[in-house]
């Protein structure tokens, strides 16, 4: 989920209209307001997100009477912090991060949950299995998103030390780490795309008792209970986006590539295409063999409970607090 | 199916034509040869030349490689310099964060190519200057910038300059990667060198970044073309290209993105040689072009560079080369080959003129008049030598003519001879109709047109005569030497009723004058009709075989071959015939008649056959030539194969009238004779002119016995016995004088007068001219006369 290019160049994405059109702009959107629904998926433009730019594509959003702009976010202002300054109404996150917000004192609702299975993994370098390198250097994202692999190092006592960085996997390729946190969907193929072999190195943490659902479109509540049937209406528009990619991917796919290439995101098709089915698998219940699209309170359960006895969380955060009332 | 039995006919065609064609076969090897050759040496020379310009390309292409890594080398080199440097000032004033400004922007200064240079420090380093600290300076147009560089929206401290030298704990190079300039929205490619910066206690305080444009590298890696098609590539640690022809994969593919869906081993196994910074050259398939890749490491950077050149241009030259040179032997091959045809078959023209008269000669013109060739070469020695062959051949027709003429003279002379030695025997079968006593049947098959073997037979006084014989050797003397015997056979037999006289006789005869050496085996025989009784002589001849109830040899006596020598007492022998008895003479040509193998067929079998036939003589003869034919099979006859058989088959006849009278050796009693023989006569019932005829012929008979049978003074005894049978009259005169037989004198020429006539013999001819039948016998001391006459 890292973008190639340096990150403080993409500020000036966002902030490159003249400022007297900006004011002009902002007046139009509080006009608009009661109707238009700023989205901010938590990452640069990808499959990942292929329901929600199928839904716009597809005037799923204009069907259901939503008007909804898409905007990603920058380094400056991730997802959560436009969130939280208003800058967006609707946000995908992850469990774990939507749980952390609550805890931290920002009630969100959850509108949507795609995700039904985690796709966090740990890949050792040299091909050494992740569950021997007690110590190892392992690479975890900066902005957050590696709670529960620091849930399993404690819990499994393999006291990894955690290197935080900001961009992609030219850490681990450059061989500065044993290790490194990824996902399923993204990192874990842009490392075969670098010549990583992938045997049994590979640690995936749905398999080990830590499958917890990660993304989900989430807003403050405080917003949501202002609009709910807004909400309801983006939430069922979007669902339905995400079970047309999932009928016609690869006309998906072609939607994808049309805002990688816009916000020349430096990705290629196979890579977009491998990341989309993985989404979708993603999105497929265990057990029900369904693509449920809610949250699972025994998910939520266990993610909180886990982050509480790690003392992530100052409290566990009950499923209540995460739906819609 | 039909098109490919039109094109195998064609073939066909074409095949025999060249077998035909001596001129093509021959032009075809040499040129065949001359191909192989050709074959042999371009072969050696293309495969050494391509190998030349093989390692040319590599070369040429490392040479590239080594002057781009180089030069890279050397522009890393001075940026390591220059942090080592600006290291050592950090590290001497740690304490002074407003220098680091200074350092960062002499960086600059000094090195106006550097791109821009960062001092970061560990978070709160500083403490009066908050949680980020880095001393960041950068060309802003002509000028220079410097500023603080770290804030909440970037936390320089998790980005990868400032992690990759502190993990790793060595200065290092990070990846490239595209800086954009949003002013000009311009793109930089960059590269930084980060060096990790420790304070005296080796802890941790901060990073020095500098970083380099390098997309004065990709241009010139891009520009990097030392075929026409040829094309390079930079890729990263991570596999990522930096510079390819499709602009579309730099940054956004990996050396190993198209892997994923296609797995392609070669392009995954360059992968992995270039991010392991391996130098070498891999020969593979690239967008389905067969190619060359060049690859080498750009100095410490972390990346590789590699060019990859398609063989079609590589080898652009020496292929037209090579296709120009196989054209030109081809073109030369095919040249040479209508040349040689052209020659041989302007060589081979007289030969061709030679063939053709020499099939007119063949056809029988033998003066056909053959070409003249004024050549001393091989054709021209044949055809002198073809013109010698002519002449020889019309003289040798000629004699051939002449040899065959007189063959032919020869061969209807022998024609002849074997006409008239075929006729010398008996022919006619059955010989006599009129007999029922006696059957017989005779077969002479000869080995050559004449041969050697003889048979004859005839009747004389109720007697058979009959002999068998071989003589020694085969052809016209054999068969001079066959006639010979046979006529003497003839004579003699005509007078003399024993065998072994005759045998005798002959043998005298032929003994005299044999000067060529030559013999004859031979058996005679001489059956008495009414008595069964048969006297024979063998001459060395095969013992005949008996069938009767039985069958078995006839015992012989071992007596030499006719004409062997003078005065040789040939020893008599007789027995008697079974009335139902067939004789089997043969000659060796049976017994030794040869199969294949040389097998002979032998006595065994000619019993076995004959005990298998009816006692019939043709039976015989004809079962024994099929039997002897079949064992024969394909082999030629060896030798004349003659066989004779004879049954004899009398029959007591039924008596009605019997009377007899034995009168003194007493000329005065022949009055009695004479009612006796009336009285005879009359029982028969015979007209008074044969009763008369009857009498002068007993009569004569009679007193020929009292005349002569018993010495002067010495009395003796005459028996007429006369007869009446179903056969007819028979008058037996019998005495006990001397042995005589009136038969044996030779026939009366009754041409000459009585003075010319010896003494005797007329009576005989008026007995032989009155009765049917005459025969004579000596019979235990006595003579037996006996005369038949049919009623």
């Amino acid at each position: 989920m890292r973008k190639i290019l340096i990150g403080m160049l993409a500020v000036t994405l966002f902030y490159s209209q003249p400022v007297t059109s900006q004011d002009k702009k902002l007046k139009a959107d509080k006009l608009e307001s009661e109707t238009t629904l700023v989205f901010t998926p938590q990452w640069t433009a990808q499959a990942q997100f292929a329901g929600y730019y199928v839904a716009v594509a597809k005037d799923f959003y204009r069907d259901a009477g939503v008007r909804v702009r898409i905007e990603h976010p920058s380094t400056t202002q991730p997802a959560m912090t436009r969130l939280l300054l208003g800058e967006c109404q609707a946000t995908t996150l992850q469990l774990c991060q939507a749980i952390e917000s609550i805890d931290k004192g920002t009630p969100l609702v959850n509108i949507l949950q795609t995700s039904m299975n985690n796709a966090m993994v740990i890949v050792s370098a040299r091909g050494k299995d992740p569950l021997k390198q007690k110590g190892a250097k392992v690479g975890i994202w900066s902005v957050g998103f590696g709670q529960l692999a620091m849930c399993m190092s404690i819990k499994d006592h393999l006291d990894y030390q955690w290197v935080r960085f900001a961009q992609n996997i030219n850490l681990f390729v450059a061989g500065a780490l044993d290790a490194t946190l990824a996902m399923s969907y993204n990192e874990y193929y842009q490392l075969i795309q670098a010549g990583v072999e992938m045997n049994n190195n590979v640690y995936r943490f749905c398999d080990h008792g830590y499958n917890v659902q990660e993304d989900g479109v989430y807003m403050t509540r405080e917003y949501y209970e202002k609009h709910r049937d807004l909400a309801h209406r983006f939430a069922q528009a979007s669902r339905r986006g995400w079970e047309w990619a999932a009928e016609n991917p690869e006309e998906a796919l072609d939607i994808v590539m049309h805002y990688t290439e816009k916000d020349n995101i430096a990705t290629n098709r196979v890579m977009q295409r491998m990341m989309l089915k993985e989404v979708l698998r993603l999105q497929v219940d265990r057990e029900s063999k369904k693509r449920e699209f809610r949250l699972r309170p025994d998910m939520v359960q266990l993610a909180s409970r886990l982050m509480l006895e790690n003392q992530m969380l100052s409290r566990e955060v009950k499923y209540e607090e995460l739906i819609e009332h | 199916m039909k098109s490919l039995l039109n094109i195998e006919k064609h073939m066909k065609g074409i095949l025999q034509y060249i077998r035909r064609k001596l001129s093509i076969r021959v032009s075809l090897s040499v040129v065949f040869f001359a191909a192989i050759i050709f074959i042999v040496a371009l072969g050696f020379f293309f495969y050494q030349a391509r190998e030349a310009v093989r390692q040319e390309a590599i070369n040429r292409a490392m040479q590239t490689l080594d002057k781009t890594s180089l030069r890279v080398e050397g522009i890393l080199n001075r940026v390591e310099v220059a942090s080592e440097m600006t290291k050592w000032l950090v590290q001497r004033h740690p304490d002074v964060p407003d220098s680091m400004f200074v350092y960062s922007r002499s960086m600059l200064l000094n090195n106006p190519d550097f791109y821009n240079c960062s001092i970061a420090f560990e978070p709160n380093y500083f403490k009066d200057k908050g949680r980020y600290f880095s001393a960041y300076t950068k060309h802003d147009c002509d000028s220079l910038r410097t500023i603080q560089g770290g804030s909440d929206s970037y936390q320089y401290f998790y980005m990868d300059w400032y992690l990759m030298p502190t993990l790793l704990n060595m200065p290092c190079w990070t990846e490239p990667y595209m800086d954009l300039d949003v002013v000009t929205s311009t793109s930089e490619m960059l590269t930084s060198y980060c060096q990790a910066i420790n304070d005296k206690q080796g802890k941790l305080i901060g990073v020095i970044n500098t970083s380099l444009s390098i997309s004065w590298l990709s241009q010139t890696i891009s520009a990097v073309k030392p075929y026409p098609n040829s094309y390079s590539i930079m890729i990263g640690r991570g596999g990522t290209y930096f510079v390819h022809p499709d602009t579309t994969k730099i940054t956004s593919q990996t050396i190993f993105t198209q892997n994923l869906e296609r797995p392609d081993t070669a392009l995954a196994s360059l992968g992995h040689a270039m991010q392991k910074g391996e130098e070498g050259v891999k020969q593979m398939k690239m967008d389905g072009q067969h190619c060359y890749v060049f690859y080498k490491p750009l100095g410490k950077t972390g990346c590789s560079m590699a060019i990859v050149c398609p063989e079609s241009d590589i080898f652009s030259g020496f292929d037209r080369l090579r296709n120009s040179v196989i054209a030109i032997v081809l073109v030369g091959l095919l040249f040479m080959l209508i040349f040689f045809i052209r020659i041989i078959t302007s060589e081979l023209k007289p030969l061709r003129r030679l063939a053709t008269e020499a099939k007119t000669i063949a056809s029988g013109q033998f003066d056909a008049k053959l070409p003249e060739l004024r050549r001393i070469d091989e054709i021209g020695q044949l055809s002198h030598s073809f013109a010698d062959m002519q002449q020889s051949l019309v003289k040798y027709i000629e004699e051939l003519k002449k040899t065959t003429a007189q063959k032919a003279s020869i061969e209807s002379d022998l024609r002849i001879a074997s006409g008239i030695q075929m006729a010398m025997l008996p022919k006619g079968y059955p010989p006599y109709p009129e007999r029922d006593d006696i059957d017989i049947y005779g077969q002479l098959v000869s080995a050559k047109e004449v041969g050697g073997d003889l048979f004859d037979f005839f009747m004389r006084d109720e007697k058979l005569f009959f002999c068998i014989g071989d003589v020694s050797g085969k052809g016209v003397p054999a068969s001079l030497v066959m006639a010979v015997t046979r006529t003497l056979f003839r004579s003699v037999a005509a007078h003399e009723a024993l065998p072994d006289r005759i045998v005798t006789d002959m043998n005298e005869t032929m003994a005299a004058n044999n000067e060529s050496d030559m013999f004859v085996t031979l058996f005679v025989g001489v059956l008495d009709m009414l008595s069964g009784r048969m006297r024979y002589c063998n001459a060395g001849h095969d013992a005949p075989i008996l069938v009767g109830s039985g069958a078995g040899l006839l015992p012989c006596d071992s007596n030499i071959p006719v004409g062997v020598m003078q005065d040789w007492k040939y020893t008599p022998q007789e027995t008697t015939i079974d009335p139902g008895t067939t004789i089997f003479l043969y000659t060796d040509g049976l017994t030794e008649a040869e199969n294949k193998d040389h097998a002979q067929f032998q006595e065994k079998r000619i019993l076995d056959v004959i005990r298998q036939t009816p006692h019939a003589p043709k039976q015989i003869i004809e079962a024994m030539t099929q039997a002897v034919h079949q064992f024969v099979g394909d082999a030629d006859q060896s030798d004349d194969l003659t066989m004779l058989a004879l049954q004899y088959k009398h029959q007591q006849p039924d008596i009605y009238y019997q009377r007899s009278l034995t009168l003194p050796n007493d000329v005065q009693t022949i009055p009695k004779l004479s009612g006796f023989v009336e009285t005879v006569c009359e029982a028969s019932n015979l007209d008074m002119d044969t009763c008369m005829q009857m009498n002068l012929a007993i009569e004569e008979a009679v007193v020929n016995v009292m005349n002569y049978a018993y010495p002067k003074g010495v009395k003796g005894m005459v028996n007429i016995d006369a007869t009446i049978s179903s056969k007819g009259l028979k008058f037996v005169i019998s005495d006990n004088g001397k042995p005589f037989d009136p038969t044996a004198k030779a026939e009366v020429d009754t041409s000459l007068s009585a003075e010319e006539r010896g003494i005797g013999g007329l009576g005989i001819h008026l007995i032989r001219q009155i009765m049917d039948g005459i025969n004579y016998e000596y019979i235990d001391g006595r003579n037996v006369l006996t005369l038949l006459k049919v009623i």
